[in-house]
């Protein structure tokens, strides 16, 4: 029997770059298979495709042996083909049932939302997808939003799942929710393909696994056969070293302390509610929690951009709750926000402009009239060759730079202020692998040095890979604060899952209960 | 086929010199042809009446001479245009700052007459102090739209709009009261000889005016490009929040650059009035106020383009204008030439949005593919 997807020698070129070359891949019903690439591999081009968004250069797409032409997504849910993406599409405001009958055509214009929702809940049981149907999706947690996405496509008979990164905003427990999920779906027959570029999860969950890299494909493999060592050498293309080595260190004094805390977001809901921590030199204090929960309204609050309402932070004694963002960087407050586009950067600027963001003054002549361009240059060349940014020259436009290097110079020219204390916020979010690993050395060389940091990660690899201590937020309170490395890794994990999906440490005393598996949210 | 796959969007406009440069050309050929073709029934000759422009425009030095008088405010509002507009504060009030600029240059120029407390006061110090009045008068005019804006936020065009026809009545207001000359008209008296700006090229119209906007548009280049507040400006038109991050006040730098607009915008109705006009009066303003802003856009928001700009544009109202007293041309014909330019140009803009591939570039597809029905 032919199998339920194929795609043979797809290719899209986009100007300057070719996305997809003669890409060929072949989907099993009954499969789950792992597509694995670093940013930039072709994944979301070669999906797109696949989903009617983008029209092949060439290439063939077969569905049960049966060539298939897709002009748009309508198309391909028609065939069976639904994709789930990153941000969800689904309407707040609706219940579960509107959201998935949505845009459906059957039973005429009028609505039949009774039956509908009787359907619903025969599919959730089957695939075991616990969802009320009458619930207002706003009042849904991430994982069960996801659940919905899942039934909306099951309701339209989709016989092949595409997930894009589809776990970046769960916490442990629905990953393995959705994991489970995943399986039963393989289990009745229906294909899913997973995007990721996550090496454990391909090996936890995938039967098949297909490594793509500069659009082509690099290898396609059973998952039970491969090691991470072998996926992330297939992937990067070269060996790279998956741990990093954190020297043990004592740590120095408290710098950056916090005390209750209090801010609000931007419709003025208390987004952080009563938030102490302390971070010493020498020490990295990860939190950990699910997006969202107030991690960019604490970081902004302490870097002076969201007014605090109530609360003291304080740097080396001094108290910087009042100070303007100026004064903060004067007193060596350094901060790495999350959106390095928008937030850490000015894309139409130079990199050489963007190098002296925030230290602008020291650069200038004539008493401070006007810039002094030589030294402006000077120093850009200077973070260009240190933090081994790829680029044509110091005068290019740093928007346009790939989201490693740009973040390069957003880390160089924080790191080159030497902070006493510096916020980190995703730092790593959308980089690959090199880039990542490159920014795990430069923030443990910061940490060697001596200076505070506060890194803000939503990766809770990450966390564990650099934290000394792990602290959890979930809906601007704090959960807890663990030292990491004094329980087995798999506890911690358990232990930062349950915290991250709103148990308090303290009511976590027994830590080998069984957790609940999947937490209340909201 | 169900769609047309031979135009794509494009994740980012593209900006090669190329693309802008034939947009731009594509754009002024295109207004030209559609303005020859209006003009038909007046001239058989739509070719002809466009040289002719050129000529009484640019071909003489008198022609030049009004075109330089026509262009300097132009200049100064474009020039206004550029910093607020570069700092993302989208100022529309320019006919306001014209006529406060106008209005307070008259009122200092009127106490320089004999017998008043100015007078004799010798130019170097005399023209440095009206520039500085009216510059005054119309930042503080603007720099309060931007206190607002930064303030209570909202949106300044509307209320820098409604600030125009504050203005307007407000120069009604004086030159029907406080300031009114004995006489049947509504006008002030004529400002003293001393006090006007002199000719710099002989037997024209062409004053000073039009230096001191060079001037400007040198100090604006050099204020934006090569000094921290105009680097501090312009990162917080880009981006307000990278700005804010990186320790820029951007309240403050909001307020600076409504202010230096509203000042540059003053010196417009200035020159108007030492140059041109020598008193105020109601419609001294007409439509220049907004005329500089498309100038600005014209020249891509630099200074140095938009002196370009505004010379062309100014050349081809002059020159339309001979056209019609020798021709009969209406000069409704060149203006709406002009404007189809403007719209034309700035249309153009989004077709860098888009990649134009031909049909026969995926021909492989079609071929291998076959349609399922
Ligand atoms: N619409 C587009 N126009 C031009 N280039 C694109 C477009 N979409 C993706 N690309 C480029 O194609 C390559 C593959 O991108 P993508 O498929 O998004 O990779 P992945 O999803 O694996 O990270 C990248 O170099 C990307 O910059
Ligand atoms: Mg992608």
């Amino acid at each position: 029997m032919a199998p339920l997807l194929e795609l043979r020698n797809i290719t899209k070129q986009f100007p300057g770059v070719l996305a997809d070359d003669r890409v060929s891949l072949t989907v099993e019903a009954g499969q789950i298979h792992a597509l694995l690439g670093e940013n930039g591999a072709g994944k979301s081009t070669l999906m797109h495709i696949l989903y009617g968004l983008y029209r092949a250069d060439a290439g063939e797409i077969l569905l049960e042996g049966q060539p298939l032409q897709l002009h748009s997504p309508a198309d391909a849910i028609a065939h069976g083909i639904g994709m789930i993406h990153q941000d969800f599409m689904l309407i707040p405001r609706f219940s579960v049932v509107e959201n998935v009958v949505i845009g459906l055509q059957e039973g005429g214009p009028q609505l039949d939302l009774r039956s509908a929702a009787v359907r619903l809940s025969d599919l959730a049981r089957q695939y075991g997808l616990a969802v009320d149907p009458e619930a207002r999706v706003e009042h849904l947690s991430v994982g069960v939003q996801q659940r919905v996405e899942i039934l909306k496509l099951l309701y339209r008979h989709a016989r092949l799942l595409i997930l894009d990164e589809p776990t970046g905003v769960l916490t442990p427990q629905e990953t393995e929710g959705l994991f489970a999920v995943l399986r039963r779906l393989a289990a009745q027959g229906h294909a899913v393909l997973l995007i990721t570029h996550k090496l454990h999860e391909v090996i936890d969950v995938a039967d098949q696994v297909t490594v793509l890299r500069d659009g082509r494909v690099i290898g396609s493999l059973p998952a039970r056969q491969s090691s991470a060592r072998q996926l992330a050498r297939m992937m990067v293309g070269r060996e790279v070293t998956l741990r990093v080595d954190k020297p043990a260190q004592q740590t120095g004094p408290p710098l950056l302390q916090i005390t209750d805390l209090r801010v609000r977001g931007d419709n003025g809901q208390p987004k952080v509610r009563g938030v102490t921590l302390t971070v010493h030199g020498g020490e990295i204090l990860g939190l950990a929690g699910v997006d969202g929960n107030g991690q960019s309204e604490l970081a902004e609050a302490l870097m002076g951009l969201r007014p605090v309402e109530a609360g003291q932070v304080t740097l080396a004694k001094k108290d910087l709750t009042r100070h303007s963002p100026a004064a903060r960087r004067a007193s060596h407050l350094g901060y790495i926000p999350a959106d390095r586009r928008q937030v850490g950067s000015i894309g139409p600027l130079s990199i050489a402009y963007n190098a002296v963001l925030g230290t602008l003054r020291r650069y200038t002549t004539w008493g401070g009239l006007f810039l002094n361009q030589g030294q402006i240059d000077r120093h850009a060349r200077h973070l260009v060759n240190e933090f081994d940014v790829r680029t044509p020259s110091i005068h290019f436009e740093a928007g346009k730079l790939s989201g490693g290097n740009l973040q390069k110079v957003v880390l160089g020219r924080e790191l080159l202020a030497r902070p006493t204390a510096l916020v980190v916020e995703q730092p790593t979010r959308g980089l690959d692998v090199g880039a990542t690993e490159y920014v795990h050395r430069q923030l443990l060389a910061e940490r060697s040095r001596g200076a505070a940091l506060l890194l803000i990660s939503a990766e809770l690899e990450e966390i564990l890979a650099l934290s000394d201590r792990i602290a959890v937020l979930y809906q601007g309170e704090i959960m807890g604060v663990l030292t990491a490395g004094t329980q087995d890794p798999n506890s911690q994990i358990e232990l930062l899952g349950l915290m991250m999906a709103g148990s308090p440490l303290a009511s976590l005393s027994n830590l080998h209960t069984p957790g609940r598996s999947d937490g209340p949210h909201g | 086929m169900a769609k047309s796959h031979w135009i794509e969007r494009r994740l980012q406009p593209t900006d090669s010199l190329l693309a802008t440069a034939t947009v731009t050309l594509a754009a002024i050929v295109l207004a030209l042809l559609l303005g020859g073709l209006l003009m038909l029934p007046f001239t058989p000759h739509p070719g002809q009446a466009y040289w002719a422009i050129v000529e009484n425009a640019f071909g003489s030095l008198r022609g030049l001479g009004f075109t330089l008088v026509k262009a300097t405010p132009l200049i100064l509002i474009a020039l206004g245009t550029i910093v607020a507009w570069r700092t993302s504060f989208f100022y529309l009030g320019f006919e306001g700052t014209l006529l406060l600029g106008a209005a307070a240059t008259v009122w200092v120029a009127l106490r320089a007459a004999p017998q008043e407390g100015l007078a004799g006061l010798p130019g170097w110090i005399f023209f440095p102090l009206v520039i500085g009045a009216a510059f005054a008068a119309g930042g503080l005019w603007a720099g309060a739209v931007g206190f607002l804006r930064s303030r209570f936020g909202g949106n300044e065009v509307l209320v820098s709009l409604m600030t125009n026809y504050v203005a307007i009545l407000l120069v009604n207001y004086l030159v029907s009261g406080p300031l009114r000359a004995p006489g049947d008209l509504p006008q002030t008296e004529r400002i003293p000889e001393t006090t006007l700006l002199p000719f710099f090229i002989p037997d024209t119209r062409a004053h000073a005016g039009f230096l001191l906007a060079l001037l400007a548009a040198l100090l604006v280049w050099l204020f934006l490009r090569r000094t921290p507040l105009g680097y501090e400006l312009i990162a917080t038109g880009f981006s307000e929040r990278a700005a804010r991050y990186g320790g820029i006040p951007t309240s403050q730098r909001l307020v600076l650059a409504a202010f230096l607009a509203g000042g540059l915008g003053a010196l417009a109705g200035l020159v108007e009035v030492l140059g041109v006009q020598f008193r105020l009066m109601d419609g001294i303003a007409q439509g220049t106020g907004f005329v500089g802003v498309v100038v600005a856009l014209l020249g891509k928001l630099n200074p140095l383009g938009s002196v370009v700009a505004a010379i062309l544009y100014a050349g081809m109202g002059v020159g339309s204008e001979v056209l019609q007293r020798r021709a009969g041309l209406p000069s409704s014909v060149i203006f709406i030439v002009q404007s189809l330019i403007v719209l034309l140009i700035l249309a153009g803009d989004l077709l860098r949005y888009y990649r134009f591939t031909w049909p026969f570039r995926t021909g492989r597809l079609t071929a291998t593919a076959r349609p399922r029905e």
